[in-house]
């Protein structure tokens, strides 16, 4: 499994400005340093650039300006393969597939297989360990698209898992499921990231969850990503 | 304050429709013409199109029918015909659908590059530029007459039409799929195998059940030019005059479309998304709006 000094910086972003347009950027983040290990949730109000954000830290969309580095690779330059895991808010899985189809999808960019049609046994092995963390083993050969939305979360976020990357990025992946399964997708994320020195960065917009998760929340407002001072954060909680 | 004059919709389609009726009245030399058309399909339909001669459905005189007597319909002209025509149509459209499918895959500008895509493009394009009909009389000079001949002009069309059918359908899909494997970092062919292809299958299917449909029609027309099939025998009676023989030919035709379509329809229900609540029952494929 692919890990790393603790202290390392994996993810890195100077002076980015973030957009689909140089006449109206969405933010300017001056520095973001994500480290080994490290849970990063970022809140918000909707539309204010949050999935932009992540979109461009993944490589999906071109930063306006400045500088974005994620395991050493700058962009435009791409990770090696498999080290970037993204789940996003649509969760982008293949709805007629079934779910092992899908986690395999991530498994086999991490371990490979042949010629993109017939996977690894290590790939196959690594689905199945992670279907069976998400608690979907019974819904295996399930198509997607019969999953009640919780567990189609749940699909994506072990597709992510049997990838495993060094860094991932979640758009809104704890939404629509409830408490106990949240509870357990949770911390089998943070476990994850801890034991395999991976960083994570979530969007999140429940506070309460956030904080049970990061080790840190930022705040977009107003074009910059600001850190919720603990003070502030327990305000936000107990709102 | 002057109030805005909103112009209906239909007002558009009104203009548009009485600029066809000029464009036409300019192209029509002699309205005379057509006044005695109906009187002309009257003597027509009743000397020489009706009744059908049935005959076709009989065995031929040479070669001698070796098959028991309630198969004897096997060696007709009619039975031989359409059978070749549908060999045709179901050949090209699985040798059609092999090549189409890699090119729509190139030709898709969500997952190749402009450069591979336009060059796909392009090639597809100019495949379909040319109908069926084009490529038969092509091939027959080619390779000669026969069922060959037609095989390879509908595989040449299926492959132009289909390919452009498919990667519509490949452009049309989801994206967010692609984005998570782009930030993964998988390669096109990854892409394409395992997030591409099933997540548009149902569209692929169905595409290719229709293309079966299309090629059994254009089937009956290739004939006409030596590429084998039903085609073939309705030249040869349209040039000796036997049009109740024709007739005949045309009504199998009409009838064996009409079963494909309805079987067609059916089947592709399968594939559709909402499968389960759009699926027609067969009294509703042959009666819609039941």
């Amino acid at each position: 499994m692919p890990g790393g000094e603790s202290n390392q910086i994996l993810v890195q972003l100077e002076g980015v400005v973030i957009g689909y347009s140089q006449d109206t950027p969405l933010a300017e983040i001056s520095s973001l340093n994500v480290r080994c290990g490290e849970i990063i949730a970022i809140a918000g109000l909707s539309g204010i650039g949050k999935t932009t954000l992540i979109k461009t830290i993944a490589g999906l969309v071109q930063p306006l300006a400045g500088r974005i580095s994620v395991c050493g690779a700058e962009i435009p330059k791409r990770p090696d393969r498999g080290n970037l895991g993204y789940i996003p808010q649509r969760l982008g899985l293949v709805r007629h597939a079934s779910v092992f189809h899908n986690v395999l999808i991530g498994s086999r960019a991490t371990y490979g297989g042949f010629l993109g049609v017939l996977a690894s046994k290590d790939a196959k092995e690594m689905a199945r360990k992670s279907i069976e963390k998400m608690g979907l083993t019974e819904k295996i050969w399930e198509p997607v698209r019969r999953l009640s939305g919780g567990q189609q979360r749940r699909v994506a976020t072990a597709r992510t898992l049997a990838q495993s990357p060094r860094v991932i990025l979640a758009d809104e992946f704890l939404s629509e499921l409830d408490h106990e399964t949240m509870s357990n997708v949770s911390e089998t994320v943070v476990n994850y990231a801890r034991s395999a020195d991976a960083a994570v960065i979530l969007i999140e917009h429940d506070m309460k969850r956030a904080s049970n998760i990061a080790d840190k929340i930022m705040v977009m407002d107003e074009g910059t990503l600001k850190i919720l001072n603990p003070e502030s954060m327990m305000m936000e909680v107990q709102k | 304050m002057t109030e805005k004059i909103r112009v209906h919709p239909g007002f558009y389609f009104l203009m548009l429709f009485f600029s066809a009726v000029f464009v036409m009245n300019h192209a029509v030399d002699d309205w005379g013409r057509a006044a005695n058309g109906l009187d002309n399909l009257k003597t027509f339909f009743y000397q020489s199109l009706w009744p059908p001669d049935w005959s076709v459905f009989k065995p031929r005189a040479y070669p001698q029918c070796e098959a028991p007597e309630w198969l004897e319909v096997t060696c007709s002209t009619a039975w031989i015909g359409m059978t070749e025509t549908l060999q045709i149509a179901f050949v090209s459209t699985v040798f059609g659908m092999t090549f189409s499918l890699p090119l729509a895959l190139l030709a898709a500008r969500n997952i190749s590059p402009l450069a591979v895509s336009t060059f796909a493009r392009l090639l597809l394009a100019s495949l379909r530029s040319l109908p069926s009909l084009i490529w038969a009389i092509f091939f027959v000079i080619l390779i000669g007459m026969g069922p060959v001949s037609g095989i390879f002009a509908m595989t040449v069309y299926t492959v132009g039409y289909l390919g452009k059918l498919q990667y519509e359908a490949i452009e049309g899909m989801n994206n967010t799929p692609l984005e998570a494997a782009d930030a993964a970092g998988l390669s096109g062919v990854d892409k394409a195998l395992n997030i591409v292809i099933p997540e548009s299958a149902n569209d692929l299917i169905s595409q290719a059940i229709f293309m079966f449909e299309y090629n059994v029609r254009h089937g009956t027309v290739i004939g006409i030019v030596g590429a084998g099939g039903i085609g073939y025998y309705i030249d040869l009676y349209l040039g000796f005059l036997v049009y109740d023989r024709v007739l005949a030919y045309l009504i199998l035709i009409f009838a064996t479309v009409l079963v494909i379509d309805a079987a067609s329809v059916y089947i592709r229900s399968f594939f559709n998304d909402e499968r389960s609540q759009k699926r027609p029952t067969w009294l509703g494929v042959f009666l819609p709006g039941q």
